[in-house]
């Protein structure tokens, strides 16, 4: 017979100061604050496609279930829209706590394995920190060299569309100056109470 | 320094108040303080001065120490000052010999530094024992209370306090601004949770109003101007022309239906536009008083010069008159119950509910109006293409717990949704979905009929609708409004298509509430509702003495509660009535023989108190508008005015002492 899962939980598996870590965040200090109408589910273009609906992300990070917060493909489908925190009666800011939560997600390795999502999110972080500024071409490459490489070159044809006509560059671009740039996200990342960029 | 007879027998009394100011003031060392202190014969310390142990110990040390002064350190005056000299009082002692230190709210609460706050305790009780030493026996001045009362708002709030007046033999002004009274209770069809028919509990108080000889009641008539104080205000009531003698008309219709418009087609405003009226009309059926009232933006006569007044020749009482002006009532009244009500949130702020864009999206007090036999549809509820709908959403707190609109929760609308959806489900046999986040059903008899709702198989969903919106995206939805909520029990997002949609609208403050405000020089808490003295122990008065509130302009709430406040009102005004007087505070001014009637002073009083006496060419004052402000006694080039309780001398010992061992 096959063991059914257990669905309970039990108060160990609760992070107790997860909550309060993540509202040592700035942007994250209404999480308090949702009173779990459900609205921010109800606008939400990717709800439909969503394992936890924003709503649940929220209580279950309240709650301290971090894994379950972390581990969710909800945090990744997030579009960044805004329509969520724009509706929230009660001014939680939804989509900034996503983005605390998406940070959380790679520092602890939570994110879902084998979803090029994150790993996007990772790559164009960290080329911007190095050279100022995204080269598409390059975080493109990198994304499938990193998740799906036979996809890469299953694109073969419209890659080469694009180098003929000059919309596909290998040159790396940068800013002059990068160390400000990074002083200035340090300064950012810390005056809003978050750890370094993972 | 010192007094020049030696210092009156002073006792010092110091408060604990529990922990709230011994935590941080060290009040033994205090009292210590106070003892070595020239005349201070008792001095002591007790938990808590404000009970009746802690008066009778003032009261006893008054006899038995043969007190003179006495000076108590507790909280602020505004609490418990009237206490103390009451004790002071029935120890046989003028209670104006006494005076309150704040060492509390000024002192224990706003420091932390437990050697500093002593010592800051120490300075003010050191300054307060010298000050009193020139107190002069005061005696409080006397003033008649008119017996009249004005209420302005003719809604359910107002017309029970006119009631319960005026079963009482008192005289009442009943203004309201609409044509008729009955406010929003006479637009409601049932009244939850017992589905009374609200006009038939109402209109039998409303033809008891009219009936009543006590009560003046002015329709159509706006409240303009009020001055003077409790027991004798002046109030100015603009009346506006109805175009119609009120003393002659019995309300027989003959002139609508002879209006020059054979068809109504002005929207009417007592049916919130949905249904027509011409422009002479009666509001409703059952409005009271019974007369008819011609609009004049809307009738030819006014319009053009150019009817042939068909109204006038129908009237068999000769009761139309277009020459009716304006006319402004002076009246006197002695107090005054505000109950001017709340007006319904407007959706049209919420763009994502879609009110004024689909035309099936209506608000709740809409949907009563439909609902109504007497209503625009004869009480059926149907859709804009008279179709009878098979599928209604309905939504909780629109307007409502929301920060980007009003804050606040709105206590009935749960409630009004619940009623609804019985009634709608009632008159179509519509399948009925109601959308709340919380069920507040806290009344009596209100979660029954929430279980009853759930019987009749209302269709709950815990989720707020995130938006109401028209493109089908499955077949079920073809020209249907689709609702997209979360579930939030089940865990996903549902799309659910229906045909009417109805928005349970919060109450929120009249738009005109901050004009009342000044009016009545009362205040409103940060919702903007009229601020009551106290939130628990004094909700019906307001911080102007003989004003008080009654219904909704305080605060959302239910008929029953509404009508409590209105009788509580009546019981706060037949209080004063009953008493007959009322006493002044004698911290007013007087003005010195040496006055040189330089007027500075007259028109810098708020309260009109001053007036220059043109025989004796100086400035004298009416005690009884004085309301010890102060400003004149500063403002005087000669000094030649002087304040009760704030006389020089005082303020100068006050002073020197506090500053003395800086």
């Amino acid at each position: 017979m096959e063991i059914i899962p257990q669905r309970m939980r039990y108060d160990s598996q609760r992070d107790p100061r997860f909550a309060q870590d993540l509202m040592g965040s700035s942007r994250c200090k209404t999480l308090t604050q949702c009173i779990q109408c459900g609205t921010c589910s109800g606008l939400c273009p990717l709800s439909a496609y969503m394992d936890l609906t924003p709503r649940r992300v929220i209580n279950l990070a309240r709650a301290g279930f971090k894994n379950d917060a972390l581990s969710c493909n909800t945090i990744w489908l997030c579009a960044s829209c805004y329509a969520c925190a724009v509706e929230c009666p009660k001014k939680v800011s939804i989509t900034d706590i996503m983005y605390s939560l998406k940070r959380l997600a790679i520092r602890e390795g939570l994110y879902p394995k084998g979803s090029p999502i994150p790993v996007l999110a990772r790559e164009f972080s960290r080329m911007v920190r190095s050279r100022g500024r995204a080269t598409e071409s390059r975080l493109v490459l990198n994304l499938y060299l990193k998740t799906n490489l036979l996809k890469l070159l299953g694109m073969w044809r419209m890659g080469l569309k694009l180098i003929t006509r000059g919309r596909f560059s290998f040159r790396a671009e940068r800013i002059e100056r990068v160390n400000e740039l990074r002083t200035v996200l340090a300064t950012a990342t810390a005056e809003a109470g978050e750890g370094p960029v993972p | 320094m010192g007094l020049a007879k030696g210092s009156p027998r002073t006792g010092f009394y110091i408060c604990h108040c529990g922990t709230n100011i011994a935590d941080t003031v060290d009040v033994d060392a205090v009292r210590r303080h106070a003892e070595e202190l020239p005349g201070v014969v008792v001095s002591c310390d007790y938990k808590y001065m404000c009970s009746d142990p802690g008066q009778e110990l003032i009261i006893q040390d008054i006899k038995e120490h043969r007190l003179e002064r006495v000076v108590v350190a507790a909280c602020s005056p505004l609490l418990h000052e009237a206490t103390f000299r009451g004790a002071v009082e029935r120890g046989g002692l003028n209670p104006f010999l006494f005076h309150m230190v704040n060492i509390r709210e000024q002192d224990a609460w706003v420091h932390e530094d437990r050697a500093q706050a002593t010592r800051k305790a120490r300075d003010l009780i050191r300054a307060a024992i010298r000050r009193v030493a020139y107190h002069r026996p005061l005696e409080r001045m006397r003033v008649g209370v008119n017996p009249n009362t004005l209420i302005i708002g003719g809604g359910i709030a107002g017309i029970n306090a006119a009631l319960n007046l005026s079963m009482a033999g008192k005289r009442v002004y009943l203004v309201e601004r609409e044509p008729t009274i009955g406010g929003h209770m006479a637009k409601y069809d049932k009244t939850f949770p017992t589905l009374d028919c609200a006009a038939c509990i109402l209109t039998p108080k409303m033809s008891a109003v009219r009936d009543s000889r006590n009560i003046v009641l002015w329709t159509y008539s706006e409240v303009e101007k009020i001055d003077g104080y409790i027991g004798n205000f002046r109030v100015q009531v603009r009346r506006k022309p109805r175009y119609v003698d009120e003393e002659t008309c019995v309300g027989c219709m003959q002139c609508v239906d002879a209006c020059i418009y054979k068809d109504a087609r002005f929207p009417s405003e007592f049916e919130l536009g949905l249904k027509k009226r011409k422009p002479v009309y009666m509001p409703f059926p059952q409005a009271v008083p019974p007369v008819v009232a011609i609009d004049p933006k809307t009738c030819l006569h006014f319009k053009t010069g150019k009817c042939k007044e068909p109204c006038k020749e129908a009237c068999a009482r000769d009761s139309i008159r277009f020459d009716q002006r304006e006319v402004v009532e002076e009246i006197e009244v002695g107090q005054i119950i505000v109950a001017t009500g709340f007006q319904t949130f407007d959706p049209a702020r919420l763009p994502q509910y879609g009110y004024g864009e689909f035309p099936n999206v209506y608000t709740s007090l809409e949907i009563e109006r439909l609902v109504n036999a007497s209503g625009p549809t004869g009480g059926q509820v149907l859709l804009r293409n008279g179709q009878v709908p098979q599928s209604v959403g309905i939504l909780h707190c629109v307007g409502s717990r929301d920060e980007n609109t009003n804050r606040w929760c709105s206590t009935v609308c749960c409630m009004t949704a619940l009623k609804l959806a019985h009634l709608v489900k009632e008159h179509t046999g519509a399948t009925v979905y109601s959308f709340y986040i919380d069920m507040r059903c806290t009344g009596k008899g209100y979660e029954e009929f929430y279980d009853r709702m759930m019987r009749e198989g209302v269709q709950f969903v815990r989720g707020r609708v995130g938006e109401v919106r028209d493109w089908e995206m499955a077949p079920e939805e073809e020209g249907k409004l689709v609702l997209r909520v979360e579930d939030t029990l089940a865990g996903f997002v549902r799309r659910i298509p229906v045909d009417l949609v109805i928005l349970a609208v919060g109450m929120e403050p009249r738009a005109d509430a901050e004009a009342v405000q000044r009016m009545l020089h009362i205040s409103r808490s940060n919702d903007g509702f009229f601020l009551e003295r106290h939130p628990k122990l004094a909700p019906v008065e307001t911080t102007t003495d003989g004003v008080y509130l009654a219904g909704c302009c305080q605060g959302p709430k239910d008929i029953p509660s509404a009508v409590a406040q209105g009788s509580a009102a009546a019981a706060h005004v037949l209080a004063m009535i009953s008493k007959g007087h009322i006493e002044l505070e004698p911290n007013t001014v007087a003005v010195l023989d040496d006055c040189s009637g330089c007027k500075t002073c007259i028109p810098l009083c708020p309260y009109h108190a001053l007036t220059l006496n043109e025989e004796s060419k100086k400035a004298q004052v009416n005690l009884a508008l004085c309301k010890g402000c102060g400003t004149c006694a500063a403002a005087c080039p000669s000094g030649s005015i002087t304040q009760n309780l704030f006389e020089d001398e005082q303020i100068d010992a006050e002073i020197e002492e506090t500053l003395a061992h800086v």
